[in-house]
């Protein structure tokens, strides 16, 4: 397969007058909704899954993938503006932001966020283009004993890795995998978990499983713990920086972009771990790294670019292997399957023009978010003064609107409440979500090739070890399973001496608590508040 | 006896805060600063944080005004939280700021400055900007 | 906190454990129902995966109700717009599900238009403005243009319901 040609076709379908304007709807919704309080670009495609139905599937993955990194880049603005950072990976990014911005340089502060985005991206997309079709090729060769092993490496992964608790993770995991079960087997045409209900036959819609879970739970778990205590939100003009600044910033990016895009690339990855390394390795690096904790602008360029990097990262195993890592890549990957698309190593030569038009459209939807939010800055600011009500209710009554809509059943509904809750009992009590998802999308899927191999092996479970990868894949899912044992012993032998709370230091302490099984948040440890709470 | 004051960080509300300081020193009387959001939105630029009220707080101090500061959010909005207080403490004086009228200002504050001066139950002191 | 809310606390996670049992015992007993005979080309069957799901849940529950009588926590979920200082607002909550509820009730019979404005209407007084009369008007023209745009550009004719032959 010529990638340069395949890519230039790729420009050629995301240029069309239609599909660039999908292309700068989803850069504006998704930076919109990466700085609105309470909308992640994970919900926000959730919500507009059955709005795209009408449109055709390049043009929703277009404006989905415009919303994935505009979502991104949202996050940082706030994490500047406001030290409130709302995902994990912004945590770093809003330790140095902030205080630049309270020095009076936010403007600088934003503009190397924007600009190291945009670079950590473009490098990004593009290993993203080189790598996925050397990883399709490499996956074709493979048999369902293999698919079987990566599956379940990737559902044991995010669950035991990310995430503070094991047990948690592991638990919604199950309760995913439940879900996913329900509906009539496509083997046997037995009817699981129906409850003799007809309309649980078809299974539960995907659609309204994950609205329940990312919107219905999370409206109703924010408006349960609303913030009492206003923030300010430190004014800004355009973004712009200096000679000095780009002297500053420009190796920090690079260094972020290798920290993580192959971090997002990992089955549980993710963007969290590279941009606490990248914020690490900048300090060590640093002339200045007496100005680290006040304000340097080398501890926001490298976590932002690391950041970025890590969301193109985690495509590849999403497009290549059907794999998604993210809850934005869980949605979109369940969005396929809405589509009739089937998702897996096969999508870049049953859907290569799909497939290539996406890729070309994060591009193009990288540049979109330079060219547009640099000026936009102070207007995004503004946004976070829109009354809670109306944001919440919205919410709400978009999702509704999305899950009936799908079928045009009131049952459809009570489903959506009945995960809503569930959704924001897992919140309460610290079960992540991701893993349920995941359980939800790959469960029928691990299912499938798990069927399919024993059925090769007319039943020995030998099978499942005939091929040499998955029998490679099993000692990784193994060590990951074995880790934090060892993890154990070896803290044993060296107790950690962390006096001052560092980002790195947080890191460690969390992976140290994940193993204990219980629970403390390292946001706690780097978000230097400043606002106490007042009556 | 006391003198409340409506207090947003803001050009206006330094020089009501002035003005009430300066009122206060003269009639040697309380004063309570009303600092207040409706909290209804992530960010509310109007309620001050920590080292501003830090700062009121430090300057009143040193001029020796027995003093008060309140910053309540409970869903109310300013002239609601500056009325009441006024009312609970039995205020001898108000004291706003006004803004010069912007088009979209107008809506926000001009509502608020007016609805103390209709309804408060005792002299109110409007100030404008230096 | 008081020692006696942070028990109550620790009690009301052991419902989480609860809930993961049950769930893996009716997965587990849904499965034990289904009657398969052996097919060589289907040596696994429909009820494998499902006894290793029930499994699963059983073994959570087992451990997590072991880890929340050790003194185990959740880390209930941070984010942006969200204090975890106080307890869960239920009078915030409580009518927001109330005004999800009336509109699956209403839904069909009376239509998206009226059940939509009177979800926004009553998600947005449960969230707290009063702001009555904006807000109704912003509730109707909202579930209006839902509706006519549901239907103009994507072809889904939401429920009319009462209002069937006016719209």
């Amino acid at each position: 397969m010529d990638v340069w040609s395949s890519l230039m076709d790729g420009f050629a379908t995301a240029l069309t007058p239609m599909n660039f304007l999908y292309a700068v709807i989803g850069v504006l919704l998704g930076t919109a909704v990466g700085v609105l309080p309470g909308l992640g670009p994970a919900m926000t495609v959730a919500l507009l899954l059955p709005v795209t139905y009408a449109l055709e599937p390049t043009s929703a993955f277009i404006m989905f993938a415009g919303i994935y990194y505009g979502g991104m880049y949202g996050g940082s603005t706030t994490s500047i503006l406001l030290n409130t950072p709302g995902e994990s990976s912004s945590v770093v990014t809003a330790i140095e932001g902030n205080r630049m911005a309270k020095a009076g340089r936010a403007a600088q502060a934003l503009a190397t966020a924007a600009i190291g985005s945009f670079v950590a991206g473009t490098i990004g997309t593009a290993l993203l283009a080189v790598f996925a079709p050397i990883v399709v090729q490499f996956a074709v060769s493979l048999g369902a004993p293999s698919y079987f092993a990566i599956m379940v490496l990737a559902l044991l992964a995010v669950t035991a890795v990310l995430g503070s608790s094991r047990l948690r993770g592991f638990a919604s995991l199950g309760l995913g995998l439940a879900i996913g079960l329900v509906g009539i087997d496509s083997v046997t045409g037995q009817r699981r978990l129906t409850f003799g209900q007809p309309l649980l036959a078809d299974g539960l819609d995907i659609v309204v499983v994950a609205v329940a879970i990312f919107a219905v739970g999370e409206a109703l778990w924010v408006a349960a713990h609303l913030r009492r205590t206003p923030l300010h939100v430190i004014p800004v003009g355009r973004p712009w920086m200096g000679r000095k600044d780009w002297g500053r910033s420009w190796k920090p990016w690079l260094r972020g972009t290798a920290f993580g895009f192959p971090f997002g690339a990992l089955p549980a990855g993710g963007a969290e771990i590279p941009t606490f390394l990248s914020y690490v390795t900048e300090k060590r690096l640093s002339k200045h790294p007496e100005e680290f904790g006040k304000g340097a602008i080398e501890g926001v360029a490298g976590p932002e670019a690391a950041n970025n990097a890590a969301a193109a990262g985690t495509l590849t195993p999403m497009l290549a292997l059907g794999l998604p890592t993210n809850a934005t890549a869980a949605v979109m990957l369940a969005a396929f399957t809405t589509y009739g698309i089937q998702p897996g190593p096969q999508l870049f030569s049953s859907q290569g023009p799909l497939v290539w038009a996406l890729i070309a459209s994060l591009f193009i939807g990288n540049l979109l978010l330079l060219l547009i939010n640099l000026p936009l800055a102070p207007l995004w600011a503004k946004l976070l003064q829109l009354p809670r009500p109306y944001l919440y209710a919205g919410i709400l009554f978009f999702a509704t609107l999305g899950a009936y809509s799908v079928n045009l059943q009131a049952f459809d509904l009570v489903i959506l409440l009945v995960l809503g809750a569930l959704g924001f009992m897992m919140r309460r009590f610290g079960l992540p979500v991701l893993p349920l998802i995941l359980g939800v999308i790959l469960g029928p899927r691990i299912e499938g090739q798990l069927r399919k191999t024993l059925q090769l092996s007319a039943g020995d479970p030998v099978g499942l070890f005939s091929e040499p990868i998955a029998v490679v894949i099993y000692i990784i899912v193994a060590l990951i399973l074995v880790w934090p044992l060892l993890f154990k012993l070896i803290r044993r032998n060296r107790p950690a001496a962390a006096a001052v709370p560092t980002p790195a230091d947080a890191t460690e302490a969390r992976a140290r608590r994940a193993d204990a099984g219980d629970h403390g948040s390292h946001e706690v440890h780097v978000h230097h508040s400043d606002n106490k709470e007042r009556s | 006896m006391t003198i409340v004051v409506g207090y947003v960080p803001t050009p206006e509300g330094e020089a009501a805060l002035t003005q009430a300081i300066a009122e206060a020193r003269k009639n040697n009387t309380k004063l309570l600063v009303i600092n207040s959001s409706k909290g209804d939105a992530l960010v509310d630029n109007r309620y001050a944080q920590e080292p501003e009220i830090q700062s009121i707080e430090d300057r009143l101090a040193t001029q020796g005004i027995d003093h008060v500061i309140k910053q309540p959010v409970r869903g109310h909005d300013a002239a609601a939280e500056v009325l009441d207080a006024a009312e609970e403490h039995n205020a001898e004086l108000i004291v706003i700021g006004l803004r010069r009228r912007t088009p979209v200002g107008k809506l926000i504050m001009g509502s608020v400055s007016q609805r103390i001066l209709l309804e408060a139950n005792c002299p109110v002191l409007a100030v404008k900007a230096g | 906190m008081s020692s006696l809310a942070t028990g109550l606390k620790g009690r009301a996670e052991l419902g989480v454990a609860l809930l993961l049992g049950a769930a893996g015992v009716l997965v587990f007993l849904d499965a034990n129902r289904l009657s398969v005979p052996y097919s060589q080309s289907d040596p696994v069957g429909p009820k494998a995966v499902p006894y290793i799901v029930a499994g699963l849940l059983i073994v959570c529950a087992v451990l997590l109700a072991i880890n929340v009588l050790r003194g185990g926590k959740g880390e209930a979920e941070g984010g942006e717009d969200i204090e975890l200082g106080h307890p869960a607002d239920w009078k915030t909550v409580l009518p927001l599900a109330g005004a999800f509820i009336l509109n699956i009730l209403l839904i069909d019979w009376a239509g998206w238009v009226i059940s939509g404005t009177l979800l926004f209407w009553g998600s947005v007084l449960a969230l707290g403005s009063r702001h009555y009369i904006r807000d109704g008007i912003i509730s109707v023209v909202l579930a209006l243009l839902t509706f006519y745009g549901f239907y103009l550009g994507l072809g889904i004719a939401l429920p009319a319901g009462l209002l069937e032959g006016i719209l």
